[in-house]
């Protein structure tokens, strides 16, 4: 029995050691005609070397079925058959959706023909141009087609890494909407434009164009990669068009003797999709009284509380979470209805991965949270929230002798001495009566 | 002298008291017998149950109170009260009654009685109610003597005015108030009549235990000063009065202070400031009588003239100027609508939606009372004839009593002892008369009637003799009775009475069916109106059986067992004391109205359409949004008809957003059919309370049973709410709140995808903007 359970242990170790660098899962699949699969061979192998599981399917079989029993079966989904038309029956925009707050991470590829991502990517704040239009531009000068083109990697990205080289594109741009989850990864070039591959003007621009709204299928608002991060940290990235990560334009030099960016920009991306790269974790949280250690279950209004978490970063190279104290940023909202505090939450110097506070509770009971909800582009959204009530102070928790109620002793001690006074004097006077009415009653006699 | 039957004669004084004791002492325990019995048809026809809303706050503290003593008790602040405000239950809740049922739970503990907290508080309105009588035994004694205080005592036993408020399982503040009530009453009468500071202090002793008990407690601290002020008035200020009254307001304020909620309220608000005035201008009296024997006539005159008058301008420019000055909170708005009953419709709708503070209906004074509201004002007429300090009592507090009664439903209980002792002193003198054996002399020889010795009419000191005259006061014309009285006062020489056992007999057999109707009346009242729980529902089955219908717990038990531990209910706040009772889990509001705002937000939420309630409901951490929907089973307590309460409370913070009239059709009928308004059909509340409604209808004619319209077909749809339960016969629904969208949409248009309807194509906005000026 022992053995077995060593065993069992011993074979999850090994998983471990043999995991992919993904923070959620190494099994993919890939749906894509078997017959493209050649075309695509150095990124997957680059995968596959990285220990992700691929498993391929074509778009109209029925299986591997994606979602089963309402759990999706793999971790990520890479999307690169977009220009069938039609699909098997459980691949539909909803599926789809129904991955995503299931965590699962998608990779999708679009393409120049309408099919069911064109209602999908609308979900997704996407606004694609009309069906048949790709991204054209005439510069720089070059042999290619003019829909081939180069676009450099924004020094600022941080999902590309940084020093690769410009990478060739070719597909559908698109614009994003104003949906605050989906931001950029490449942006086309000043000089591209949209228009169907004649190079003839789609009716959408002259339209727009005739609306006053100038080239609004142009210049640099374009993009031709994008990633969304769903509220449950799921992850999407979208793509123009698939041709970025073939073999083809990863072989191609990009200019003279110098190759093309592009498997290092797809190996990127894909990263940053399978939760390699900026991946972010609370590990914990923790509140306690300045001078203790043990977190209270309520505090008293006007206490002086120390909030700490404790947060790790995955490292793909290790495969193990770290300690992460880079976040410049982090926010502590102390929150009833409204935020009544809002702190920054700052990294401790000396303790990696710990950030912590010390504030004053405010003088308001009530329910409180503590909240953390760090949201940034391209990495993981922290988000937090721990309940504490705030009460007010105990029957005895209020200071027993004022200052200001002096009048008030004053009077109180005063009454009982008086009281005290009249009392003696009262029974001494009758006493002393009695003793002149007995002297009285005795001169009497 | 001539008896009209024969009496015993060898029968000594003190056999003839002992024995009279003892019937009363046996009386007083069968009273108190039937008082108990007839309050335990709730818990026969139902079961040991704490009753309706309130109670179940009082149960709830109670249960803290025995568990973790009395100081955590005293400390308890409520997280899941009025979330997230939190409510300060030690500071904001009158602890006597908690504190009673703990008293008696730890005493039988202490004897290994292993009585369980709720069984002690089922039961104590009944127990109290046996002290209830015995305490208005008491003070009808003081009135007349023992046979009135044993009628007062038997009819506020099973009087349905009390018994509505202290059935088994009505663990409310009132069921121990009467009997602090009426005690204190009794305590101030016997201090006023003794002038002894003892029974000053009792009185004010019982008075801080009723402060502790009930928020009533206003009406003995305005009832005593009215009735010292009254007394004054009429000239008979006397020492006695002197030491009762200030025994009583000095111990007894300070000590009422001791109880956090009320504070200083005492000393800073209007309604407190009567006690502090009358006792103010006792002080001037008591001086002005010293002055008077240490001065001459005409100095006193002139000093009183000048006193009156500087002190008349200085109390009242005093009190102005602390009014405005904020030192003293002027009347609050409960108290205008004692006076003007318009005024809570208008100003304060949370006040007026409770269906305790509307006027009284006529019917409810017979229901109530039965036949002692003709016998009430026969007793107060009584009293004038003898008008001692203790009739002056009992005549203000009918008139203030009765008028208050008038006013709200719930005040109808403060009302009910006094009818009680009035009433019994009006059929006791009734009693006394028909059963004095002494017959009147034939010829008006004037001669003291004797003390008589039957058991019947046991000592009636004063005067037995002359009280003939109840075969008038029989006819409810007030003027004969007046100029009875008149008689009476005038001709008390002549000896009058009844002849012969014929008319005796008449009369009594008369009065006994009156009684006999009366006990009848009781206990139909009680096991019938006054019985049920109201948590849970009978209904009567089509071969007579009862059906009970227990949908509430169904629905609270559901919450306890399947939602987490911190899930927020909204609920409109009738409910709030249930949920936090038997399903344990936080509310927004609850029935302790004291944050107006914080109701008027979930009175928004529920009247306005789903995108606007959304945040509303994310920003309160809302879990579970509670509705109480009577149309399947015409249940008319429900959430639509408290519907257009929630829309004015809503609207008197809200008046841009919420109007009441868009929720009436354009003739002004409140439908909830294919006519309703549009703002009406959009609302969160017509749509929790309909929803899927015409579908149990299997697309036949739905109809609403309670409002007797006919449903659409198609009922309306929710996009941010799910349906999490509906009990069995539809009276509670529970809707879950969605969660936000994963994708950041909202969820309407979320919902149009899930269901596969393609969105509008959408085209980039232009970024850049031609300039135009």
């Amino acid at each position: 029995m022992l053995s077995l359970y060593t065993f069992i242990l011993l074979i999850f170790g090994l998983a471990v050691v043999l995991d992919a660098k993904s923070s959620s899962g190494n099994s993919v699949l890939v749906i894509l005609d078997p017959a493209r699969r050649p075309d695509y061979s150095i990124f997957f192998d680059g995968l596959q070397e990285k220990g992700y599981d691929l498993t391929f399917r074509a778009p109209k079989d029925e299986t591997p079925v994606l979602i089963q029993d309402d759990i999706p079966s793999f971790a990520h989904v890479v999307f690169f058959e977009s220009d069938t038309k039609h699909f098997a029956k459980d691949i539909t925009p909803q599926t789809l959706v129904e991955l995503l707050s299931g965590k699962t991470n998608l990779l999708i590829a679009l393409s120049q023909k309408q099919n069911l991502l064109t209602s999908f990517a609308p979900e997704f704040s996407l606004i694609l141009p009309p069906p048949g239009s790709s991204l054209l531009s005439y510069f720089p000068e070059r042999k290619e087609n003019n829909s081939v083109v180069p676009i450099e990697v924004p020094s600022s990205s941080n999902i590309i890494s940084a020093g690769t080289a410009p990478v060739w594109f070719s597909g559908v741009p698109f614009v994003l909407g104003n949906n605050p989850l989906i931001f950029p990864i490449l942006n086309a070039p000043a000089e591209s434009f949209a228009a169907d591959a004649e190079g003839i003007t789609p009716d959408a621009l002259a339209d727009a164009a005739e609306k006053g709204g100038e080239g609004l299928w142009a210049g640099s608002q374009l993009a031709v990669a994008a990633g969304f991060q769903t509220l449950g940290n799921a992850r999407v990235a979208w793509l123009g068009g698939v041709e970025l990560f073939s073999n083809e334009f990863a072989k191609k030099e990009i200019s003279k003797g110098v190759k093309s960016g592009n498997q290092q920009a797809a190996a990127d991306i894909a990263a940053w999709t399978f939760q390699e790269s900026l991946v972010l974790r609370i590990d914990s949280t923790t509140h306690h009284l300045v001078n203790t250690s043990v977190p209270k279950e309520h505090y008293t209004i006007n206490d002086v509380v120390e909030y700490i978490a404790q947060i790790s970063r995955f490292n793909p190279n290790k495969g193990k979470w770290e300690p992460y104290s880079g976040i410049n940023d982090l926010q502590l909202e102390f929150t009833m209805l409204d935020p009544h505090i809002r702190t920054a939450l700052p990294p401790v110097p000396g303790s990696p991965g710990k950030y912590a506070v010390t504030l004053r509770v405010p003088d308001r009971h009530g329910v409180f949270k503590f909240v953390i909800n760090h949201k940034r582009k391209g990495w993981t959204y922290l988000q937090s929230s721990t309940t504490v009530p705030v009460v007010p102070p105990r029957h005895d928790g209020y200071p027993r002798f004022l200052s200001a109620a002096w009048p008030y002793y004053a009077g109180a001690i005063s009454t009982s001495l008086g009281f005290f006074v009249f009392s003696a004097l009262y029974l001494a006077g009758d006493a002393r009566e009695t003793n002149l009415r007995k002297a009285k009653g005795a001169k009497a006699q | 002298m001539s008896t009209a039957y024969p009496l015993p004669t060898n029968l000594s004084k003190t056999t003839v008291a002992n024995t009279a004791s003892l019937l009363r002492i046996v009386a007083l325990g069968l009273i108190s017998a039937a008082a108990i019995a007839s309050r335990l048809f709730a818990v026969i026809n139902f079961e040991s149950i704490i009753h309706e809303f309130d109670p179940w706050f009082n149960y709830r503290a109670t249960r803290v109170l025995a568990a973790k003593g009395f100081y955590e008790f005293w400390n308890w602040f409520d997280p899941t009260a009025w979330y997230p405000l939190g409510r300060v239950v030690g500071g904001t809740v009158y602890p006597g009654l908690m504190a009673t049922s703990g008293v008696i739970y730890n005493f039988l503990h202490a004897f290994n009685l292993p009585v369980d907290i709720r069984n002690i508080c089922v039961l104590l309105a009944p127990g109290f109610s046996a002290l209830t009588a015995w305490a208005t035994y008491m003070f009808t004694k003081e009135m007349k003597d023992e046979s009135a205080g044993l009628l007062a005592a038997a009819f506020i036993g099973i009087v349905p005015g009390y018994i509505s408020r202290s059935v088994a399982g009505s663990y409310d503040n009132e069921a121990i108030a009467i009997f602090l009530l009426m005690f204190t009453f009794y305590c101030w009468i016997k201090a006023l009549k003794t002038g002894s500071a003892l029974f000053g202090t009792l009185a004010a002793v019982f008075y801080f235990y009723m402060v502790a008990a009930w928020g009533g407690y206003a009406f003995i601290t305005n009832m005593i000063p009215v009735h010292a002020l009254a007394l004054m008035l009429m000239g008979r200020f006397s020492s006695r009065l002197y030491v009762a009254y200030c025994s009583w307001y000095a111990i007894g304020t300070l000590s009422s202070m001791q109880v956090p909620f009320v504070g200083f309220q005492p000393v800073r608000t209007s309604e407190h400031m009567g006690a502090l005035g009358v006792f103010g201008l006792l002080q001037i009296v008591a001086f002005a009588q010293l002055a008077r024997s240490h001065l001459s006539s005409k100095q006193f005159q002139n000093l009183l003239t000048v006193a009156v008058i500087v002190m008349g301008v200085v109390g009242t420019f005093g009190f102005i100027a602390l009014t405005y000055m904020g030192w003293i909170a002027p009347w609050t708005g409960r108290f205008y609508s004692l006076w003007d009953t318009g005024y809570a419709k208008k100003y304060i709708p949370i006040i007026a939606s409770v269906s305790e503070h509307q006027p009284t209906a006529w019917p409810s004074f017979f229901m109530d009372l039965q036949f002692l509201i003709f016998l009430f004002p026969a007793g107060v007429v009584l009293c004038f004839r003898e008008l001692r300090d203790e009739h002056v009592f009992v005549i203000i507090y009918a008139v203030v009593a009765s008028y208050f009664a008038g006013v709200m439903v719930r005040l109808m209980l403060t009302l009910t002892p006094v009818v009680c002792v009035a009433s019994a002193v009006a059929f006791s003198s009734l009693m006394d008369t028909y059963l004095d054996p002494t017959q009147p002399e034939a010829e008006g020889e004037s001669r003291p009637a004797e003390v008589d010795a039957s058991a019947a009419s046991n000592g009636s000191t004063a005067s037995t003799a002359s009280k003939k005259e109840k075969e008038k006061a029989k006819k409810p014309a007030a003027g004969g009775a007046l100029s009875d009285i008149v008689a009476a006062t005038s001709s008390s020489k002549k000896s009058k009475g009844v002849w012969g056992l014929d008319t005796r007999l008449v009369v009594i057999a008369h009065s006994l069916l009156m009684l006999g109707f009366f006990v009848f009346h009781c206990t139909w009242v009680t096991s019938s109106a006054y019985s049920s729980p109201s948590v849970v529902l009978a209904s009567t089955n089509a071969d007579g059986s009862q059906h009970i219908i227990d949908d509430f717990r169904e629905a609270y038990y559901w919450l306890r067992q399947n939602t987490a531990e911190d899930a927020v209910v909204m609920s409109w706040w009738d409910y709030g004391y249930q949920i936090a009772g038997m399903a344990d889990r936080p509310t927004l509001v609850d029935n302790n109205t004291w944050n107006n705002t914080h109701i008027a937000t979930v009175g928004k939420a529920m009247s306005s359409s789903e995108e606007v309630a959304y945040p509303i409901l994310r920003k309160h951490d809302v879990d579970y949004v509670l509705v109480i929907f009577g149309g399947l089973l015409g249940y008319s307590g429900d959430d639509i008809n408290k519907f257009l309460w929630m829309v004015r409370i809503a609207q008197g913070v809200w008046p841009d957003e919420i109007q009441e009239p868009n929720y009436f059709t354009p003739q002004g009928e409140y439908r909830v059919d294919d006519r309703a308004s549009s703002a009406m059909r959009n609302s969160l509340m017509y749509k929790m309370s309909y929803y899927r409604f015409a579908e149990l209808f299997g697309g036949g004619q739905a109809v609403d049973r309670v409002r007797q319209q006919t449903m659409p077909k198609t009922g309306p749809t929710l996009d941010y709410l799910d349906e999490a339960f509906t009990s069995e016969n539809w009276i509670v629904r529970i809707y879950q709140v969605r969660k936000e969208d994963d994708l950041g949409r909202d969820l309407k248009s979320a919902n149009a995808f899930a269901q596969g309807k393609k969105r509008k194509r959408t085209k980039p906005v232009s970024k850049r903007r031609a300039i135009t000026v």
